[in-house]
C-alpha cells in the first residue's frame, strides 16, 4: 500500500485526537498574561474602614488573596459564602475589589451576607480593573509577598476549586521568602 | 401521553432503523429478496414514525406542555404559536430529532424516486440503503441514549418556561434550520454510494450518473440554508453584518465547499469515466465535513454564538460515532483505492486539469478554515496560549484564495475535454479578459463611487465570469448545438456565484455607517440619504414591550420613506433585543437599529448604507436554482432511455 | 488622495454644521475615526465572546471602547494602543493573530497548502502521462 493512500485516514485521526483533547478544554477562560508580574500599580478608596486609600504598596509582606466581586454579579453571591468561611483562614489576607458597583449597594450587601474581607477596594469606573486584566466577575488574584502575580482563579472559588488548587498554592507562597 | 407516544416512536424509529441496516446484510448472506424488502418497509416505517415523533413535539409546544424538560426550557405561556413550532427544533434536542428526520426522508426520498432519476443498479441502491440504515441507527441512538427530547420533568412541574432566546424568535428558525440540515444530511448518500463503490469496487458512468443529483439537491439545499443564515444574522443581531466567521458559520461552510469539489469531480467521473479515487475521496470527506460540523456545534468545544448546551458526555458518543464512521470509512478507502486507481490520459492543458486545480483550490479553502477554527484548540491544547482567530484573519487568508476560482469559472467551460491549445483559448477569450478589466477599473467611477480595489477585483471577476459564460452559450446557440438542462444549471450556478462575489465586494467597499446620538426632529445625513427621526411610540407585542422609532428617510429630488426601527424588551427575562429597520431595493440596503436610550432623552442610533447587499443572498438563490436545472436534468435523461 | 479628502472634507464642513447631530464617537479627522473603527472591530470582546468590541454592549466592552478612543484622541499609534491591551488581556484579544512562531502554522499553512497542492498536481500529470 502506498503510503499516500493512507494520507487522509492520517490526517483524521489526528484531527479526531485534537477534538477529544479539546473536549476538556475550557474554551472560555481567558489566562492572564500578568501572572508572574509585579500587581499593577494603583490607587483606590476603600469601602469600609478606617484607611482612607489602598494601592499596591499595601499588598507587600503577606500573600493576599484578592477577590473582584460585585452585587450585581449572580456568580458572587453563590462564591461569597464559601468566601465567609475560608475567612476564618489566618495564612493569607483576603482583600475584596469591589468592580463596577453602588457604594451604597454593597454596604448593604455585606451588612446583610456578612464582610469576609479585610480591606476592600472601591472601582466604580472599572478603570483599575482594566489594567488587572479583569473581564468578568468573580475572578480571584493569588499575589505573593512580594507582590508579584501567581495564579488567576476565574470563575467563584469553591472547595472544590479550594482543596485542589488555590489551597496547595496558598501554602507554598507562605513557606516563600 | 403526547410525549410518552412520541417517545415510544422513537423507539420504534430506531428499532426500524437497525432492521434497514441489519435486513440486507441477512439478505448477502441468505440470499434471499425477502430480506431486502424488509429493510425497505423498514425505511418508510423510521420515516413515519420520526415524522410521527416529530409531530408530538411539535404538539407539546403547541400545547406548553411544561413538563416535559425541552418545552419548560425552549418555551413560554406567552410564546407566540409560529415560535413554538419552530422552537421544536430550537434546542439540541430536538434539531437532533429533525437531523435524524431528514435522514430518514432523504432515504425514503432515495427510494421513491429511482423510477424517476438515472437509477442505481440494484446492488447498488440496496447497498446504499443499508449504509443510510447504519448511519441513522447511530444517530437515533444518540438521541435517544443521551438528548431525549421528550423527558419529562416530575414531580415539580415548573409553571412557566425559560422561553426561547429572543434572537431565534424571527421567522428565519422555520425556514433555516430544516434547509441547512437538507444540506449537511443529504451528503450523506453520496456517502453511502461512496462506500458501495469502494466495497465492491465499481465505479463507472452509470454510478456517477445515479450519483449525482443525490449530491447536487443536497449541495443547492445547503447553498440555500447558508445564505438564510447569512439573511437571519443581518436582521436579527442589528450590526448590518451578513457572514461573522463564527466557527460555526464555518462548520456549515466546510462540506459547502468540499462538495461544491465534489460535484465537479463527479461530472468527470460521468463524462470521461476518470478522477475515480478522488471522486470517492471528495464523497468521504464532504461527509466527514458535515459530521465535524455537527460535532463542532454540540459538543461545546467551540465558543459560538450559536452552540447549544454543551454536554461532554454527548460530545464525546458524537466523536466516537464520528471515528467508526469516517474513520472506517477512511480505512476502506486506503485499502480498495487501488482498484480505482488510472493514469492520466489528459494532457496537461485541459479541462481536466482545470478541474482538478478548482478542487485542489476548494479543498485548501477548507483547509484554511479547518486551521483557522482548529488552531485556537491546537495552541491550547498544547498548553502554549489562548489566541482568537476572527474575521481579520479569514479576510487576510481565504478571500485571496477564491480569486483563483473565480478567474478559473470563466475559463473552465471553454476549455476542451483531453487537450487544449492554449493560443486558441486566449484568441477565444482574450476580448472578455480585457473588456471585464477595463469595465471593472472603470464602472465605480462612471456610477460614482471612488476607487476601491475590491470592488474593481469584484466587478471584473463578475463581469468576467458573466461575459465569458455569455459567450460559451452563445457558441453553443451558434453552432446549433442544444443548450440542455444540464448545461442551464453550470450556467446559472456560475452565475450565482459571479452575483455573489459581486455582492459581497461593493458591500465591503462601500458600506457607509454612522453611529450617533439623536432626539426627535433631528436630521443625521448618511451616503446621500437624511434620516430624521420623526415620532417614538411605545407599542406592546404579544410577547414584548417595544419602542418603535419612526423615522423619515429622504434622498434629494425623492419622495420621503418611513422607516422603522424597534428596540424590543421581551417580558419573560426583560432581555432587550434591537430590530433594525430596513428599507431595501435592488442596489442598497438603508439599515438602521437603534440603540440605547441616553439619559438626556435622546437616543444612540446605528445607521448603515449598504450597497448590493441583497445580491449575496440572491446568488445563495441562483445556487439553489441551478441544483432543481440539475435535478431536471437527471430527470430528462431518465426519460430519454 | 490625501489632498483630495481634505478638500472634500472641507467642502463638507457646512453640511456638518447643518446637521449637527453627535457621533457617538467623535473624532475631528477622518484618519482617527478609521482608526478607531479599525481598533473596535478587530479586538475580541472578552465578555460575550463571539462579538467584538465595536459591536458589544457589555460593560467592560463599553470601557474598553472608552479607553480606545481616548488614546486615539491622544494620539497613540493602532500599535501602542493594541499592545496596551494585550499587556493585560493576552492576544486572546486580537482577533487577528499576531504573526510569531506559535502562529507560523495558522498564517502559513493554508498557502502552503495550496502552493504544493498545485505544484505536485502539474509534477503527477506531467510525470504519468509520460510513462
Amino acid at each position: 500500500m502506498k503510503i499516500r493512500f493512507l494520507l487522509p485516514l492520517i490526517f483524521f485521526i489526528l484531527i479526531g485526537l485534537l477534538l477529544w483533547r479539546g473536549l476538556s478544554l475550557h474554551p472560555n477562560e481567558i489566562p492572564s498574561p500578568l501572572i508572574g508580574k509585579a500587581s499593577p500599580t494603583f490607587s483606590l478608596p476603600t469601602l469600609l474602614g478606617t484607611k482612607a486609600t489602598i494601592t499596591e504598596k499595601d499588598l507587600k509582606g503577606h500573600v493576599t488573596l484578592l477577590n473582584v466581586w460585585a452585587t450585581w454579579c449572580y456568580a458572587c453571591a453563590l462564591e461569597h459564602e464559601y468566601l465567609m468561611e475560608l475567612a476564618s483562614h489566618k495564612d493569607f489576607k483576603l482583600f475584596g475589589f469591589n468592580y463596577k458597583d453602588d457604594n451604597i449597594a454593597a454596604r448593604h450587601w455585606l451588612k446583610e451576607h456578612g464582610n469576609p474581607y479585610e480591606i476592600i477596594a472601591v472601582d466604580v469606573t472599572g478603570t483599575t480593573a482594566i489594567d488587572w486584566g479583569v473581564y468578568g466577575t468573580p475572578e480571584t488574584f493569588l499575589i505573593d509577598k512580594n507582590s508579584i502575580i501567581r495564579y488567576k482563579q476565574i470563575g467563584p472559588i469553591t472547595q472544590e476549586v479550594w482543596e485542589k488548587t488555590l489551597r496547595p498554592l496558598v501554602e507554598k507562597l507562605e513557606n516563600e521568602a | 401521553m403526547v410525549p410518552e407516544l412520541g417517545h415510544f416512536a422513537i423507539i420504534l424509529a430506531l428499532s426500524f432503523a437497525l432492521m434497514q441496516f441489519l435486513a440486507p446484510i441477512g439478505g448477502y448472506y441468505k440470499k434471499e429478496n425477502l430480506y431486502f424488502q424488509l429493510s425497505y418497509i423498514a425505511v418508510i416505517g423510521q420515516f413515519s414514525f420520526l415524522w410521527f415523533a416529530m409531530l408530538c413535539l411539535i404538539t407539546c409546544f403547541m400545547n406548553n406542555d411544561m413538563s416535559v424538560s425541552y418545552v419548560q426550557e425552549h418555551s413560554h405561556q406567552l410564546l407566540p404559536l409560529l415560535y413554538r413550532i419552530g422552537a421544536a427544533w430550537g434546542g439540541h434536542e430536538g434539531s437532533l430529532l429533525l437531523w435524524c428526520l431528514i435522514l430518514s426522508t432523504w432515504t425514503l426520498a432515495f427510494l421513491a424516486f429511482r423510477r424517476f432519476v438515472p437509477p442505481a443498479p440494484l446492488s447498488l441502491q440496496r447497498g446504499v440503503i443499508t449504509v443510510l440504515g447504519f448511519i441513522s441507527a447511530g444517530f437515533i441512538l444518540f438521541l435517544f441514549a443521551t438528548s431525549d427530547p421528550f423527558r419529562r420533568v416530575f414531580p415539580t412541574a415548573p409553571i412557566n418556561g425559560d422561553d426561547l432566546t429572543p434572537i431565534l424568535q424571527d421567522p428565519g428558525l422555520i425556514f433555516h434550520p430544516p434547509m441547512l440540515y437538507m444540506g449537511y444530511v443529504g451528503f450523506a448518500i453520496g456517502f453511502a454510494f461512496a462506500i458501495c463503490a469502494l466495497i465492491s469496487g465499481k465505479l463507472d458512468r452509470e454510478w456517477a450518473r445515479a450519483a449525482r443529483p443525490w449530491v447536487v439537491m443536497p449541495w443547492g439545499f445547503l447553498s440555500c440554508g447558508i445564505v438564510l443564515g447569512s439573511w437571519w444574522a443581518y436582521r436579527e443581531l442589528g450590526w448590518g453584518g451578513w457572514w461573522f466567521w463564527d466557527p460555526v458559520e464555518n462548520a456549515s461552510l466546510l462540506p459547502w465547499l468540499s462538495a461544491t469539489a465534489f460535484i465537479h469531480a463527479l461530472m468527470v467521473s460521468e463524462k470521461r469515466n476518470t478522477f475515480k479515487g478522488w471522486t470517492l475521496l471528495l464523497a468521504i470527506v464532504t461527509f466527514a465535513l458535515s459530521l465535524l460540523g455537527t460535532f463542532l456545534v454540540r459538543s461545546g468545544i467551540l465558543v459560538s454564538v450559536h452552540t447549544f448546551a454543551s454536554d461532554p458526555t454527548r460530545g464525546l458518543f458524537l466523536l466516537s460515532y464520528l471515528a467508526l464512521i469516517i474513520g472506517g470509512a477512511f480505512t476502506l478507502y486506503s485499502f480498495r483505492i487501488k482498484h480505482f486507481y488510472q493514469a492520466p490520459t489528459f494532457a496537461l492543458f485541459s479541462r481536466e486539469t482545470f478541474l482538478l486545480i478548482n478542487s485542489v483550490v476548494l479543498l485548501s479553502a477548507v483547509v484554511t478554515i479547518l486551521i483557522g477554527t482548529l488552531y485556537p484548540i491546537i495552541l491550547d491544547s498544547l498548553n502554549l496560549e489562548k489566541i482568537s482567530v476572527g474575521e481579520p484573519y479569514f479576510n487576510t487568508v481565504f478571500l485571496p484564495m477564491m480569486l483563483p476560482l473565480l478567474l478559473l469559472m470563466g475559463f473552465a467551460p471553454h476549455v476542451s475535454w483531453g487537450e487544449q491549445s492554449i493560443a486558441k483559448l486566449w484568441q477565444k477569450l482574450r476580448l472578455n479578459l480585457i473588456l471585464s478589466l477595463l469595465l471593472g477599473l472603470s464602472l465605480p467611477k462612471l456610477l460614482g463611487f471612488h476607487f476601491h480595489w475590491l470592488a474593481c477585483i469584484g466587478i471584473s471577476c463578475a463581469l468576467w465570469i458573466v461575459l465569458a459564460t455569455g459567450q460559451y452559450v452563445y457558441q453553443l446557440k451558434k453552432s446549433h448545438q442544444l443548450v440542455g438542462l444540464q448545461h442551464w444549471s453550470m450556467i446559472v450556478a456560475h452565475l450565482g456565484i459571479a452575483v455573489m462575489a459581486l455582492g459581497i465586494t461593493v458591500t465591503k467597499s462601500y458600506s457607509e455607517e454612522r453611529q450617533v446620538r439623536m432626539n426627535l426632529n433631528e436630521t443625521v445625513t448618511v451616503a446621500n440619504y437624511q434620516f430624521t427621526l420623526k415620532q417614538l411610540n411605545e407599542t406592546q407585542g404579544e410577547n414584548f414591550k417595544s419602542i418603535t422609532a419612526t423615522f423619515l428617510v429622504q434622498k434629494a429630488h425623492q419622495s420621503p420613506l418611513a422607516l422603522l426601527a424597534e428596540q424590543r424588551i421581551y417580558t419573560s427575562h426583560e432581555q432587550s433585543l434591537s430590530k433594525p429597520g430596513i428599507l431595501a431595493n435592488l442596489y442598497r440596503d438603508l439599515y438602521l437599529a437603534l440603540g440605547s436610550s441616553l439619559p438626556d432623552g435622546g437616543w444612540s442610533v446605528r445607521i448603515y448604507y449598504k450597497p448590493f447587499v441583497r445580491w449575496i443572498w440572491a446568488g445563495g438563490f441562483m445556487l439553489l436554482l441551478g441544483g432543481f436545472l440539475s435535478l431536471l436534468s437527471s430527470i430528462r435523461l431518465r426519460g430519454k432511455k | 488622495m490625501k489632498k483630495a479628502f481634505l478638500t472634500l472634507f472641507f467642502l463638507l464642513i457646512p453640511l456638518q454644521l447643518v446637521f449637527a447631530v453627535e457621533d457617538e464617537y467623535h473624532f475631528n479627522t477622518e484618519a482617527a475615526r478609521q482608526q478607531f473603527e479599525g481598533l473596535t472591530t478587530e479586538l475580541r470582546c472578552l465578555v460575550c465572546q463571539n462579538q467584538n468590541l465595536a459591536e458589544s454592549n457589555a460593560a467592560l466592552a463599553v470601557d474598553l471602547r472608552t479607553q480606545i478612543y481616548q488614546k486615539v484622541l491622544s494620539g497613540q499609534s493602532s500599535p501602542e494602543i493594541v499592545d496596551y491591551l494585550v499587556k493585560r488581556y493576552g492576544d486572546f484579544i486580537l482577533y487577528r493573530p499576531p504573526f510569531k512562531l506559535q502562529t507560523l502554522g495558522l498564517w502559513l499553512g493554508p498557502f502552503v497548502c495550496l502552493i504544493f497542492g498545485l505544484f505536485y498536481l502539474i509534477f503527477y500529470i506531467k510525470n504519468q502521462r509520460r510513462r
